[in-house]
């Protein structure tokens, strides 16, 4: 049988940085393979290359079924055979199963162009339960639980109106599923592979890659590291493969920060997903929120500011934060730079000055009108402290990389002086130089006794720059790590429920 | 990719073009409304370059002006205020309603403002407690206010006769250095709005929750508050304008002003073009209006048929909405 999917020398730069070097791997008919990596690994780069999305450098070759791939095109790569689910599925919420299946492909016609309901909703559902799901077709996706999201969304992918799919490639498939919804969806993709469709998905989960997966793929800085079957790896090996070394060390010393008195209190505190949660955070002390997504650990931050409304008692030094009143919490001195930057921070049409004096505009003003020159001045002091490049108050958010816009909304918030700062995925789609950055900005603050909270999927980053870390399992606190026990491992097992750290401590 | 977009930025920064700007970008209207004065002054010169025509358009924008000025406020907030026009008739209407009945100067100014406010609080309720889009809740609003116009006039025109009203009249009539108080009126509430919006923490806020509500929210701004505020104060201007109006105009009707709502939208749109393009700002919002007010007043004088009004500021609305979007584009 012909190989799915061959790449060979794929190699992708941009602007001076090498995402992809010279990858090549092989995937057979009826594989299910995983590909796996730390953020930046050059996983999504390679996916992107595939799906015409990316053009690559010249020497790369890909074949799909043998036949020559041809870049820089979603249509080819779709007639060839490849077929794509991202992780947020797109689907339209409001619209139900059969509806969203004939996104993309149309729907089936009768001569006068009218739709032929009774054969697409049959079509739908024979689709669906080929993937072993009857699910409600006429009921908006919405209501559907996320694996039968997931389900159509597949379904729609392995449609075989066009060219007959030959690789199915999923992009994080259980990024969003509780964990018996994620069972469930490993027994849709056998089903899928046992049809000789070749299957690769990208995960950041471990058991997923056990569970699912006959082979695995590492990347690691563009490279490829291994490829190798499931059979017979530790996730201790495969840890090793992604992170590239044993131990992973404390960058702070390793030793806990000296504190202070705790500042912030949370007691009893619910929201959408958060249950219950206790916590105090001192001053001076880092305290790192982790947890797969779903967990609660995306709430977190949100919910301690005042985003959206919270049940239970949160105080900052003994005082109350009332319900979703941002405003007060920024009063008392809590500072938020929110997870997804351009939907949450940044006011992108604006200038650099008014992104960082937006949290007091009247600081520079003097008899009744703002004065732009002190302004102007103080944010040029903060960008240079924090290395923004280019340095330039009346540069408009969007002419800087995404590093650059971060740096800037944590200008905002440091320029306060806060008492509590809660950072939420503070290095998300920022380079490698200004996560960098941000982390010795997030040292420096606790050095100066600001009680830290940083929320985040990077394990790396968490090992980083934390104390402790509290694990969030299903809206809960499980449990909570202290500098010297956190390794990659010990937050991987503890975010997808495995208790390894008993044994090992 | 995103380095070498910041190191050209950088560059670009670094060395500016040894090239005159003209300021095409920022002060293309000033130069299209030059066109227009030299396109007309050949055209029709008897007509067009006479003094009196000069006044003729800044008299008759004081109104518009108003109406303009003060919609810039929700609009620079994200906001459309479709309630403004409305808001003016019923003013109107109210204001000679309650003069024809002698209830006195300060009932009919004071009642016409209140109702102002009032409209700006029911406007601020359905946008920002029932979250209803502002376009669709304020177009709604507005044709309750134009029923509530024909309750009080009860379908037909109040007029108020010169010699009886001439302390009202004189509210917006009496000259001062050759251009009646209307004018000076409009000048004083462009400054204002103008120091809110440019030198306040409050035009800040505005233009902030008009990018990113979300995010300004989650910056410490309040911003249903500031919506609410800026709702507010283009009801209360709106309400000012209709008072300036009936003692301009001397005759109130349901449909009064039905015809300040498109010049206002082309003025707001065309002026966010200009200046700090992108930006909904005063001084641009004012070159708009008088870019508007030349155009029209030159096609009547060089004897166009009344519809032209309409035409062009409709065209004119388009054509900067559009301009507007193809900046953005640019500028992204």
């Amino acid at each position: 049988m012909t190989t799915a999917l061959s790449v060979r020398d794929a190699t992708k730069i941009f602007g001076g940085t090498t995402a992809l070097d010279h990858v090549s791997i092989d995937v057979e008919p009826g594989e299910v393979r995983a590909l796996v990596g730390q953020n930046g690994c050059g996983k999504s780069t390679l996916i992107k290359v595939l799906a015409g999305y990316h053009q690559p450098e010249p020497g790369t070759s890909v074949t799909v079924g043998g036949q020559e791939l041809v870049f820089g095109d979603g249509t080819a790569s779709e007639a060839a055979g490849l077929r794509f689910v991202h992780q947020d599925l797109g689907l339209v919420a409001n619209l139900d199963a059969v509806d969203n299946m004939a996104l993309g492909q149309g729907y089936v016609t009768n001569g006068l162009k009218t739709i032929r309901w009774r054969k697409e909703r049959a079509a739908a559902r024979e689709a669906l339960a080929s993937l072993g799901y009857e699910i409600n077709i006429a009921m908006p996706v919405a209501g559907l639980q996320m694996s039968e999201r997931t389900a159509i969304a597949i379904a729609r992918a392995m449609s075989t109106r066009g060219t007959p799919p030959k690789m199915l490639i999923l992009d994080e498939p259980t990024a969003n599923l509780p964990a018996a919804e994620a069972q469930r969806l490993y027994a849709l993709v056998k089903r899928v592979a046992a049809t000789g469709v070749a299957v690769l998905f990208v995960s950041h989960h471990f058991d997923e890659v056990f569970e699912m997966a006959e082979s695995v793929t590492v990347l690691r800085d563009g490279k490829h590291i291994i490829t190798r079957p499931v059979e017979g790896l530790t996730e201790d090996h495969l840890i090793e493969y992604v992170v590239g070394r044993t131990l992973v060390d404390a960058d702070h010393g390793g030793a806990v920060r000296p504190h202070g008195e705790s500042i912030l209190e949370l007691s009893g505190v619910s929201g959408r997903t958060v249950r219950d949660l206790n916590l105090s955070v001192h001053r001076g002390e880092v305290v790192g929120i982790a947890g797969i997504t779903g967990s609660g650990r995306e709430e977190v931050a949100s919910l301690i500011f005042g985003g959206h409304g919270h049940a239970g008692e949160i105080t900052v030094e003994g005082r109350m934060l009332p319900q979703s009143r941002p405003d007060i919490s920024m009063e008392r001195g809590v500072a938020l730079v929110p997870a997804e930057r351009h939907a949450n921070a940044a006011l992108m049409d604006h200038s650099l000055r008014e992104n960082i004096t937006i949290v007091n505009p009247g600081h520079h003003m003097t008899l009744g009108f703002l004065r732009r020159k002190p302004e102007r001045s103080d944010v040029q002091t903060w960008l240079e402290r924090l290395d923004v490049r280019p340095p330039i108050p009346e540069f408009t958010m969007m002419q800087l990389s995404g590093g650059n816009q971060q740096k800037v909304v944590i200008a905002r918030w440091l320029r306060q002086e806060p008492k509590v700062l809660i950072l939420d995925e503070p290095t998300q789609g920022v380079d490698v130089g200004a996560k960098a950055d941000i982390h010795t900005m997030v040292d420096e603050a606790a050095a100066q006794g600001t009680a830290v909270i940083v929320a985040s999927t990077d394990h790396e980053e968490l090992i980083r720059v934390c104390d402790r870390v509290v694990i969030m399992r299903r809206g809960r606190a499980a449990e909570i790590i202290e500098r010297g026990r956190l390794t990659a491992d010990t937050l991987t097992a503890a975010t997808i429920g495995r208790d390894v750290s008993d044994g090992a401590a | 990719m995103s380095d070498t977009k910041t190191a050209v930025a950088v560059e670009a920064a670094a060395k500016p073009k040894k090239r005159i700007n003209f300021g095409f970008d920022k002060y293309s209207g000033l130069y299209v409304w030059a066109l227009l004065i030299i396109a007309f002054s050949l055209w029709i010169p008897s007509l067009f370059l006479q003094s009196s025509t000069l006044q003729q358009v800044i008299i008759f924008q004081a109104i518009s002006a108003l109406v303009a000025l003060g919609l810039c406020i929700p609009v620079a907030a994200g906001a459309f205020d479709l309630t403004v026009a409305a808001t003016l008739t019923v003013s109107m209407c109210f204001t000679g309603w309650a003069l024809v009945n002698h209830h006195g100067i300060v009932v009919a100014a004071g009642g016409a403002l209140l109702i102002g406010i009032v409209v700006g609080l029911a406007n601020s309720l359905v946008v920002v407690k029932l979250k209803v889009d502002s376009f669709i809740g304020t177009l709604g609003m507005s044709s309750i206010l134009v029923a509530v116009a024909y309750r009080i006039t009860d379908t037909s025109q109040i007029v108020l006769s010169t010699s009886g009203y001439a302390p009202f009249f004189d509210f917006a009539r009496t000259q001062l250095f050759g251009l009646p108080r209307s004018v000076y009126y409009a000048a004083i509430i462009a400054a204002i709005i103008w120091w809110i919006l440019e030198y306040t923490p409050g035009g800040r806020y505005l233009y902030a929750v008009g990018g990113n509500p979300i995010a300004a929210r989650l910056a410490g701004v309040r911003v249903n508050r500031i919506t609410t505020l800026a709702f507010v104060a283009s009801g209360l201007i709106a309400a000012f304008a209709g008072i300036v109006a009936m003692a301009t105009i001397g005759t109130a009707g349901a449909d009064s002003g039905s015809g300040y709502l498109l010049p206002a939208f082309s003025a707001v749109f065309l002026g966010a073009t200009q200046i700090r393009p992108g930006r909904v700002n005063v001084i641009g919002t004012l070159i708009a209006i008088f870019l508007l007010a030349t155009g029209v007043t030159g096609l009547q004088l060089a004897g166009a048929p009344n519809y032209v009004t309409g035409l062009f500021n409709g065209v004119a609305l388009i054509t900067a909405v559009a301009l507007a979007a193809r900046s953005a584009r640019r500028r992204a």
